[in-house]
């Protein structure tokens, strides 16, 4: 099976190819929020150079979040669309289990929470416990940097954290004593091919974003005049 | 025969064509989230932006089948997309949707002005149309009057220098506590009220034919503060009347200074009944050809980005992958 992957939920840009002979290329084509620019300029080179022709993807992987919501559209509506034309299969994996199976690939063991930059102070987080496998321990959630690391701290638990929201948030984080970081600024795309390979395939993928539109937000909480 | 697909996301409407190298529109699909935007008063952007995502792509498909083309390898000659002016996060969605497209067909894409979209818009159902023609586009984001000396050339002789006229229509409609788009509710509403109930200034702006709607929309504010108890019905009149007489008195203006052919309505305020006819009366009066599109092609669609698109295919080229939506993109820019 020959896999294509997008990641746009972060601030890079990255493209993974993996071909049914087993060549493997990942890429970071860009680590400035250019997802439009660099997207389907990156896919187009990596195919090529994986020596593939664009019809002969089988299937295409994507980081449906969450993160950034913009990038995440960019990256989605690209995916929907090319599998869409090619006629492929699709499978979307979230970027926090994508960072938990990039720590797992690197050897980390036990407790990890990934956490990704949400803006606006805030951070999208889930726990795992990486042993042989690696395993969901609750639902991604979102929570101040602040809240995430005093709740670990209180709980005393051997941890590992990793994310972009992570290094956003290094001092937050750094004072959990009983806890220590795994440097992950982009989520593993060899964890997303893997992934991908392992799921059944769907139609269309749809964005994970964790939080409503802030006009609906501020619409709903607003004060109503008498 | 090439057939090009277009694309257009630029605001709330998500829509697809197929158009072909006569402009003929072999199939055209629109659907909108207006109905998500209702309650806030206008559009909000991440709300469109999320409702392009998942409308897109069984858009696309509608559209590839009631042309008759295959869904995975449809005999599509090239892609049109909207990359600008308009709403980033809505743009983004239908630009990566073209890219995207563009290399899984390895067709040509090119990227369409949104405003130059809605000049070909008469084309697509008057194509032995002659030029040159005026065109007034008037909608909820703009307001032009612009020259068009032949296919694709184009001079802007004015703009708003403040709100869009269906932005007026929008907050006065908000003002008068009635829904949202403004535009048809105010027509609605001012079928039955007189138009002169109200003294209105109809803005000038000088001797240029450029528009303005920020002094009528104050001065209908404080009309309305003043006198509790007037008529709905006809503040709305007065309020059309106005808009309609400065549109007018421009476009007449415009073409006393250009000798034309035809002059064409553009945009979704060319709905308003008033703003047709006036037009109407001012082509008998010149003695040109008046052109007003159906309603589903003043307003937003993908046909006219496919329209364009054929024409700036040919023209200008192809765009590269590589390239990104631009909000601001003028009118006067596009070449
Ligand atoms: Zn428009």
């Amino acid at each position: 099976m020959n896999l294509l992957a997008i990641e746009t939920a972060t601030q890079a840009c990255c493209v993974g190819v993996r071909t049914s002979s087993g060549v493997e290329i990942a890429r970071v084509v860009d680590e400035n929020r250019q997802h439009t620019e660099t997207l389907t300029v990156g896919m187009a080179a990596l195919i090529r150079e994986a020596g593939l022709r664009t019809r002969e993807i089988d299937r295409i992987v994507v980081d449906r979040g969450p993160g950034l919501f913009t990038g995440l559209r960019v990256g989605i509506a690209t995916a929907n669309a090319f599998a869409q034309g090619v006629g492929c299969g699709m499978v979307g994996v979230t970027s926090l289990e994508m960072l938990a199976y990039g720590a797992h690939e690197a050897g980390v063991r036990g407790t990890l929470v990934s956490a990704v930059d949400g803006r606006r102070g805030d951070v999208f987080v889930q726990t795992f416990e990486l042993a042989e496998s690696v395993e969901a321990i609750g639902p991604p959630g979102v929570a101040t940097p602040q809240d995430v690391a005093a709740q670990w701290s209180r709980s005393g638990v051997a941890l590992t954290f990793t994310g972009d929201g992570v290094e956003r948030y290094r001092r937050d984080f750094d004072s959990v004593a009983n806890a220590g970081i795994y440097t992950q600024l982009v989520p593993s795309m060899h964890a997303a091919l893997w992934l991908g390979e392992q799921a059944s395939p769907q139609m269309t993928i749809e964005p994970l974003y964790l939080r409503e539109a802030d006009a609906v937000a501020n619409f709903a909480t607003r004060e109503r005049p008498q | 025969m090439p057939l090009v697909l277009g694309i257009e996301t630029s605001c709330d409407e998500t829509a697809a064509a197929v158009v072909d190298g006569d402009f003929h529109v072999i199939s055209s699909v629109v659907e909108s989230s207006i109905d998500q935007h209702r309650a806030f008063g206008g559009v909000v952007p991440e709300l469109a932006g999320r409702a392009h995502v998942t409308t897109i792509g069984p858009v696309i498909r509608r559209t590839l089948k009631e042309a008759g083309l295959d869904q995975h390898y449809p005999s599509i000659d090239g892609i049109a997309v909207t990359s600008g002016p308009g709403l980033i996060g809505s743009l983004l969605v239908g630009l990566s949707a073209a890219k995207a497209l563009a290399l899984a067909w390895d067709v040509p894409f090119v990227a369409v002005n949104h405003l130059e979209g809605h000049l070909f818009a008469p084309l697509l159902e008057q194509p032995d149309l002659e030029w040159p023609i005026l065109t007034l586009l008037v909608s909820g984001g703009h307001s032009l009057i612009v020259l068009q000396r032949s296919l694709g050339q184009h001079e802007v002789l004015g703009e708003t220098i403040d709100d869009a006229a269906g932005e007026a229509y929008d907050k006065i409609a908000r003002w008068l506590g009635l829904g949202y788009p403004g535009g048809p509710e105010i027509d609605r509403l001012a079928q039955t009220g007189t138009a002169g109930a109200l003294k209105l200034p109809v803005s000038m702006t000088g001797s240029d034919l450029d528009l303005s709607f920020s002094g009528l929309k104050t001065a209908v504010v404080r009309a309305t503060q003043k006198h509790t108890e007037v008529d709905l019905a006809d503040v709305a009149a007065s309020f059309q009347a106005a808009v309609c007489e400065q549109l007018l008195r421009k476009l007449r203006a415009a073409m006393q200074a250009h000798e034309v052919k035809g002059v064409a309505l553009a945009g979704g305020v060319a709905a308003n009944s008033l703003l047709r006819s006036g037009v109407t009366q001012l082509a008998s009066e010149f003695a040109v050809v008046s052109h007003l599109p159906t309603m589903a092609m003043c307003t937003d669609n993908a046909a006219m980005i496919a329209a364009a698109g054929l024409y700036r295919l040919a023209s200008s080229g192809p765009s590269g992958l590589d390239l990104s939506a631009n909000p601001n993109w003028q009118l006067a820019d596009v070449s």
